[in-house]
């Protein structure tokens, strides 16, 4: 009897000071932790919100935000849960809370985060929408999470080549319905001039660097649908 | 010097826990997609490995032996959440790219199989050593396999490019390319032993007639 008394109090020593230390070391890291997952988010927010042409910041330097609350200053919508939006059409989901910048040329920027199914698992993006006179334009978009995608393959979404295949995309490409071209039917865009075309019906060329890995384009395109969903049936009701 | 010296080159090369013991193969085959993801897990594997080396050589004779797996296991556990707090908050890139494979290291069979073979039974000096000699050794094994996989699969080395795409077999990044070069990697590894030890014999040998002859 004594020896198991024993034998238990060893075992609930040792979990007792090996907590203690887990304790402390979690306070020591819990602001830096918070700082570099708010950091990643907040260049983002920066990335997105530059123009993919020029390279100019389209908001007010002053205008980033540096902190928590300054972020949170420039909330627009704001779910119940963690999701702001779901959509069964494309499998996807905006997460909460989706952001709204003024332009220096005072027109709107909204921000989402949101995800849709890629190859592996979800493909996180963020997107910029930019409004102009009642129309919407997809600014540029940050992948922020790929993690389940084949290294190689899938995993070329994040690259710049990429991503930028997805910048700009004028109204009537994203109320046609984001798709990449290998699902259109359509032959690969040759030039820039035809890419920007069929950027106009919603078609994103992107078969000619992704080449065996459409399904995590999709995913991204999906996402975007699902940004697309959210945005027409809260802007446009209010019109 | 010269034991110390062997006990180091040990776990480093004679008995390397990858490709002799193959000891560790998940987080080795799944990680080693390129040489930085490499050498970020085996650099947090090894820091892991030394850490709960010292603390169990120095509380083997506290521990009560029917007791003592489960108090390595909360020991080894402690330590890979702090690592995992410490890289999630100044680490966050690699932090991420390793994801789930870092709470991992705690059902790693070679820093369990050191605690319960190596330092449970020796002193803390030796201990250290040991882990050292271990935990580059996987390192290093880890580094190599990363280096190979992204050199030959992604054209690049620790992220700079080397030469065109056209060059990429793009099967060296997936999991069948983790088996072909961990399989190969260890042929050359065990030859390299069998050689240096036929090697050996043939100059014992040798020495041998040299002196029935005299």
């Amino acid at each position: 009897m004594g020896n198991y008394l024993k034998i238990g109090l060893t075992l609930m020593a040792f979990s007792i000071v090996v907590a203690l230390l887990l304790a402390s070391v979690y306070t020591i890291t819990a602001d830096p932790i918070a700082m570099a997952e708010l950091n990643v988010k907040l260049e983002s927010i920066k990335t997105v919100l530059t123009d993919p042409v020029s390279g100019t910041l389209l908001i007010e330097e002053s205008d980033i935000p540096q902190s928590q609350e300054e972020l949170n200053e420039k909330i627009w919508k704001e779910g119940d849960s963690d999701n702001l939006y779901e959509s069964s059409r494309y499998n996807g989901y905006c997460s909460s809370p989706a952001y709204k910048f003024s332009l220096k040329d005072s027109r709107d920027a909204y921000i989402f985060n949101g995800a849709s199914v890629g190859y592996g698992g979800y493909v996180s993006i963020m997107c910029s929408f930019v409004e102009d006179e009642g129309s919407f334009e997809l600014l540029k978009l940050e992948v922020l999470d790929y993690s389940q995608e084949t290294p190689g393959l899938g995993a070329k979404i994040a690259e710049k080549a990429v991503k930028e295949r997805f910048f700009n995309i004028p109204q009537s490409g994203l109320t046609a319905g984001v798709i990449v071209d290998k699902d259109s039917g359509k032959s690969p865009a040759k030039t820039y001039e035809e890419e920007k075309t069929n950027k106009k019906e919603g078609i994103i060329s992107v078969s000619d660097l992704m080449t065996g890995a459409t399904i995590t384009p999709r995913g991204v395109a999906n996402a975007i649908n699902t940004m697309v969903e959210y945005l027409e049936q809260t802007i446009g009701g209010d019109e | 010097m010269a034991k110390e010296q062997s006990q180091l080159t040990n776990g480093m090369f004679t008995n390397n826990p990858i490709f002799v013991q193959a000891l560790g193969m998940c987080p080795t085959l799944a990680t080693t997609t390129s040489a930085t993801n490499g050498l970020g897990m085996g650099m947090a594997t090894l820091s892991v490995l030394i850490m709960s080396n010292i603390v169990i050589s120095l509380i083997r004779k506290l521990v009560p032996d029917k007791i003592r797996i489960p108090v390595y296991i909360i020991i080894i556990a402690g330590f890979v959440t702090m690592i995992d707090l410490l890289m999630h908050g100044f680490l966050y890139d690699l932090w991420k790219t390793l994801g789930l494979f870092i709470p991992l290291i705690v059902v790693n069979c070679v820093i369990l199989g050191r605690a319960e073979a190596y330092a449970s039974h020796n002193g803390v000096f030796k201990s250290i050593l040991d882990a050292l000699g271990m935990g580059l050794g996987f390192a290093g094994a880890l580094l190599l396999l990363g280096s190979v996989r992204e050199i030959l699969g992604a054209g690049s080395w620790f992220g700079i490019p080397l030469w065109g795409d056209a060059f990429n077999v793009f099967i060296m990044i997936l999991p069948p390319g983790a088996f072909i070069t961990l399989g190969l990697l260890a042929a050359t590894f065990n030859w390299m032993g069998i050689s240096r030890e036929e090697r050996k014999k043939k100059k014992e040998q040798a020495a041998k007639k040299a002196g029935e002859t005299a």
